[in-house]
């Protein structure tokens, strides 16, 4: 009978132990951490040149409603390799990612990022808008 | 049983503290005996890459007991014989209290005979550190250098020590051109030399960098663009018949190789960086550049790679200092 007893309290831990490692906080298809937050915006932008330094001449405009970057970058710079880099809000993440050096000297067709929210409900696509500064 | 159990665990304990005290009781200090043979040891002092024309520097040193003898004589044999300035210094070196390096001379000039450089004693010593400065031939381009260092003494010993082997790179390097706007502005990467017009109209399809320096409401400043660029990156510039390379550039930051820079940074290019470098969609110009920066490029004719460093750039005379390392593919 001990022996018994033994073993069902023996397998009530090991069911215990199972359950107690099953998460229960969501992730997304990256690993990153599904919050509630409703945010869904970009708050900083910036962009650098081959040599790791920014190609800006002044700081980029970000319209929040009308979902545009604009930035004016030097004369000279290079766009078929440039690095942008957003600052989002809390929990937000950017799709397309950034894996590298980036082309944007389609001017006519500017390059489009969308920012989803930490709860990943909600999508806001913003446009980069860049003006080359005249010689 | 239950006794001895109880038992066990004290006694245990005892035992780990006495063996804990044992362990920390101090032995008597005797001084280290000196071997009373001759003795030597080596080091490369020069660190990065051996670049052909480029100086290695190492420092050899023996000792024997006053007693037991003096030094006679230093030697140094290189797998391949140095160019020209191969030499090992006749001094011997100590640093005192103020950190500063001084020689003390212990025998005569070295005599470099082919691969192998001798210094020979000539005054009373019993122990020297005597440096050895290598110039990297052209023949080691790529290769690998081994160098045997030997000392002997007056009491017929003698020793030696191996350091090596060291691969020499297959890169050049030229230091401190001067480049000015209007002048000695055309820059040829092959010849490795600044052109002014009538030069660059002779090496004309060796003429790969045009330096050019300008002042607009945009920072243009100091530029170095290839021949065939657009023309708003070479305003007022005619160039001599026959220049036209489209070599392809990426500007470069913080890069400030030690061989090129001669500065605190402890940064090296080497010939692994050029074979790993992918430059294929660079444009074909870099403007405003500046003291420190540099640009990696490679020549139209896919013959070389090269980086080329600012060492200074001066607005007021238009002109720039560059230098660079080159590496043929």
């Amino acid at each position: 009978m001990k022996k018994y007893i033994n073993i069902t309290g023996a397998l009530l831990l090991i069911a215990f132990a199972m359950a107690a490692c099953k998460k229960d906080t969501p992730i997304d298809e990256d690993g990153l951490l599904i919050t509630s937050r409703q945010e869904c915006f970009v708050s900083n932008f910036e962009m650098l040149g081959t040599d790791y330094v920014t190609v800006r001449t002044k700081a980029a405009t970000i319209d929040t409603t009308a979902q545009t970057i604009n930035v004016t970058v030097m004369f000279g710079t290079d766009l078929k390799n440039l690095y942008p880099q957003f600052t989002l809000a809390q929990d937000c993440k950017l799709d397309p990612k950034i894996t590298g050096r980036t082309d944007f000297s389609d001017l006519a067709n500017p390059r489009v990022y969308t920012v989803v929210s930490g709860n990943r409900q909600i999508r806001k696509p913003y446009k980069v808008l860049i003006t080359v500064q005249p010689r | 049983m239950k006794l001895i159990s109880r038992y066990i665990l004290p006694l245990a304990l005892l035992g780990m503290v006495s063996a804990g005290v044992t362990s920390c009781e101090k032995k008597d200090y005797a001084l280290p005996t000196a071997k009373d043979v001759l003795q030597n040891d080596a080091m490369k002092r020069t660190l990065g890459p051996s670049i052909v024309g480029d100086t290695v520097e190492f420092v050899y040193a023996m000792g024997i007991l006053p007693s037991k003898g003096k030094l006679v004589s230093a030697e140094v044999e290189a797998s391949i014989e140095g160019a020209v300035g191969t030499n090992m210094e006749n001094r011997s070196y100590y640093t005192n209290s103020s950190g500063v390096d001084v020689g003390i001379e212990i025998g005569g000039p070295a005599t470099t005979n082919k691969n192998v450089t001798t210094v020979t004693f000539n005054k009373d010593t019993s122990a020297a550190a005597l440096r050895y400065y290598y110039v990297v031939p052209a023949a080691a381009r790529g290769q690998q250098v081994t160098f045997t260092f030997r000392g002997k003494s007056s009491n017929g010993e003698s020793v030696s020590y191996k350091l090596g082997p060291y691969k020499v790179a297959k890169m050049d390097m030229k230091r401190l051109l001067t480049v000015n706007d209007g002048t000695n502005m055309y820059i040829s990467i092959e010849d490795m030399a600044v052109y002014n017009a009538a030069g660059a109209a002779a090496n004309a399809n060796k003429i790969d960098l045009v330096y050019l320096y300008r002042t607009y409401t945009s920072t243009f400043k100091h530029a170095l663009v290839a021949p065939a660029a657009d023309p708003m990156y070479l305003p007022d510039i005619t160039l001599p018949p026959g220049v036209n390379k489209n070599t392809k550039i990426q500007r470069v930051f913080s890069l400030q190789d030690y061989n090129l820079a001669r500065l605190q940074f402890g940064i090296y290019i080497d010939d692994l960086d050029f074979e790993k470098l992918d430059i294929s969609n660079a444009v074909n110009y870099a403007i405003n550049m500046k003291a420190e920066a540099g640009i990696w490029l490679k020549t139209a004719d896919n013959k070389y790679l090269a980086y080329v460093y600012f060492n200074s750039a001066t607005d007021g005379t238009k002109s720039a200092v560059i230098s660079m390392k080159r590496y043929a593919l």
